[in-house]
């Protein structure tokens, strides 16, 4: 079992271990002669061709991995895929980050990486929405756009030669995140889909997956499209802005973000993949059952959340035959 | 001729050994290694960008910080951060992230004889749950050579002081090949045959140096398996994320 810190008592260990079993065996990554450690070689038929991709080396004419991790075979590609590994971006994927510094022209992000990512100044929309070359006066303007220790919603739009990531927010749904609570998981919990951005009408809450393993729970935010607003209308807007800006979020909005953020936390912390639909789930099962917010992280809703997955996959596996 | 050990070991036994690794969060990667009542806790945090000023930017750099239990920084926790440097050097993979800078450090929790060894050990660990690419993991043992000649394995602190001579002995870890040929070879003799790093102490005669490096290459292997199941184990709880 991996490293639950978490107080079980011996009913729930029991109960615990035979839904990991289940789930393994369910599993159809079962395959245990995949794991390689530092070293291993990796049996290939060297008379195809085949790609060698990260973690391994050629080492005297044989193909040696490098890192502790699962081999994965795509086509004609080999590669060790690590296990608790640091996010490994590709080019459109969207991520959330916290800016650590404004620099000349550019504003640094810290997402789950060797190196900070950088954000343009020509790469981010302006507040009045009309395209036109950044002056020095923008330059000197951008803490009004985003400040240190700001959260951050972009994309990732290509690497430079040094290896660090560049990052674009020129649609509206990028740009500043407020209003809401940023978790941090593993990244490999979080697989590349066509959504990452869901918004559950039922709590009237915007959820945000990064691939980087940041996740973003907040209030429904509205985005519009700015090119369209004229300059009657906008002056109105901007003193709604400013009138939005003074409420405070109500009670029951805070108590779903909460209840959201505990789901992450125990989806994480049992090691399941992330997405919607299962987060909905979770959360359904603890309001059916009338569990506390703050009882959600204790070990009888890790239990129950586990047991659930596990006879979730079954079923699905049943209903494939 | 039989020695008789305060714990009852046999000449070439080593004693109880446990590794976990995550165990710090903010850390990119940590393990904590004991063996018997030593125990060494070590974090890695990077690759981070650029280098020192005396580094080669072509290659990555790897810098460690040795934090005794009590007392100052002094020469020998210098002399200690050295070798753990070149020892990590070698077997990490310097090509694969050039201009960056991967920090490990090791924390002292408890010194019971070996300790050099152990801090090794529990470095690599450490390394691997960060995912630092290797060519090797790094294997450390400590034999030393009694007045009366015997040469004995893991030895504690009350031991080591009474010891003529020892030896801190670095392998690589045996390979687990999947060809039927055999595992790769270097100039024709099998890797497992090399050594990375040996650090002595003391006067002893060339003889015994030799018996020492057999005794150790062949505990090595019992350690090689210890980590081998000790990383299966995580790569089997992973599939559960399906």
């Amino acid at each position: 079992m991996r490293g639950l810190q978490l107080p079980l008592s011996q009913t729930q260990r029991i109960r615990l271990q035979r839904a990991f079993e289940k789930l393994q065996s369910l599993s159809s990554k079962v395959n245990s002669d995949a794991s390689v450690t530092v070293a291993d070689t990796i049996p290939v038929n060297y008379e195809d061709a085949f790609l060698k991709g990260h973690g391994t080396t050629d080492l005297n004419g044989e193909l040696v991995a490098t890192v502790c991790g699962v081999v994965e075979r795509i086509n004609k590609l080999v590669y060790v895929r690590g296990l608790r590994a640091r996010y490994k971006p590709e080019v459109g994927d969207i991520i959330v980050g916290r800016v650590v510094e404004v620099a000349q022209k550019r504003w640094r992000l810290e997402i789950n990486f060797t190196q900070d990512a950088i954000l343009m100044l020509s790469s981010m929309n302006m507040p009045d929405g009309i395209q036109r070359r950044r002056t020095a006066l923008d330059e000197l303007n951008m803490r009004g756009i985003f400040e240190e220790n700001d959260v951050v919603c972009a994309e990732v739009r290509n690497f430079q030669h040094d290896g660090s990531l560049q990052l674009q927010a020129r649609s509206q749904k990028y740009g500043k995140l407020e209003k809401g609570q940023l978790l941090i998981i593993d990244p490999y919990l979080v697989k590349k889909s066509k959504l990452h951005f869901h918004h559950l009408e039922q709590f009237g809450i915007d959820l945000i997956l990064g691939r980087n393993g940041f996740i973003w729970v907040g209030e429904h935010v509205e985005t519009r499209d700015r090119m369209v607003v004229d300059q009657a209308n906008s002056s109105q807007q901007s003193m709604v802005l400013e009138e939005k800006d003074q409420t405070h979020t109500p009670l029951e909005m805070r108590q779903n973000i909460c209840r959201i953020a505990n789901a992450v936390h125990v989806l994480s912390t049992l090691g399941f993949s992330i997405d919607a639909d299962l987060i909905m789930e979770t959360v359904e099962l603890s309001s059916s059952l009338k569990i506390d917010i703050h009882d959600m992280l204790g070990s009888e809703f890790h239990v129950l959340v586990a047991e659930r997955e596990a006879e979730r996959r079954s079923l699905m596996g049943k209903r494939r035959r | 001729m039989e020695v008789d050990r305060e714990d009852g070991r046999s000449q070439n036994q080593l004693r109880p050994l446990a590794c976990s690794r995550n165990i710090l969060h903010r850390a990119h990667g940590s393990a904590s290694w004991s063996q018997g009542d030593t125990k060494v806790l070590a974090a890695v945090y990077g690759p981070k960008a650029g280098t020192k000023k005396n580094e080669n930017p072509e290659k990555a750099c790897i810098e460690v910080i040795w934090k005794p239990k009590t007392g100052q920084i002094g020469k020998l926790e210098k002399e200690y951060e050295m070798i753990l440097k070149r020892t990590l050097q070698s077997i990490c993979i310097l090509t694969v992230n050039p201009n960056t800078t991967t920090s490990v450090i090791i924390q002292v929790v408890n010194d019971d004889g070996a300790l050099l060894p152990s801090a090794i050990n529990a470095a690599c660990m450490a390394l691997v749950d960060a995912g630092i690419p290797m060519r090797h993991l790094a294997v450390s043992i400590c034999c030393c050579v009694a007045r009366s000649g015997l040469v004995i394995l893991d030895p504690t602190k009350l031991e080591e002081q009474n010891m003529k001579a020892f030896a801190y002995l670095v392998f690589p870890n045996s390979v687990h090949s999947v060809l039927p040929e055999g595992s790769l070879s270097v100039q024709g003799e099998p890797i497992e045959n090399g050594i990375i790093t040996s650090v002595t102490h003391g006067v002893m005669s060339v003889d015994d140096y030799f018996y020492c490096l057999e005794r150790g290459r062949a505990a090595s292997t019992k350690l090689s398996d210890f980590l081998r199941r000790n990383l299966q184990q995580q790569s089997t709880d992973s599939s559960k994320a399906g």
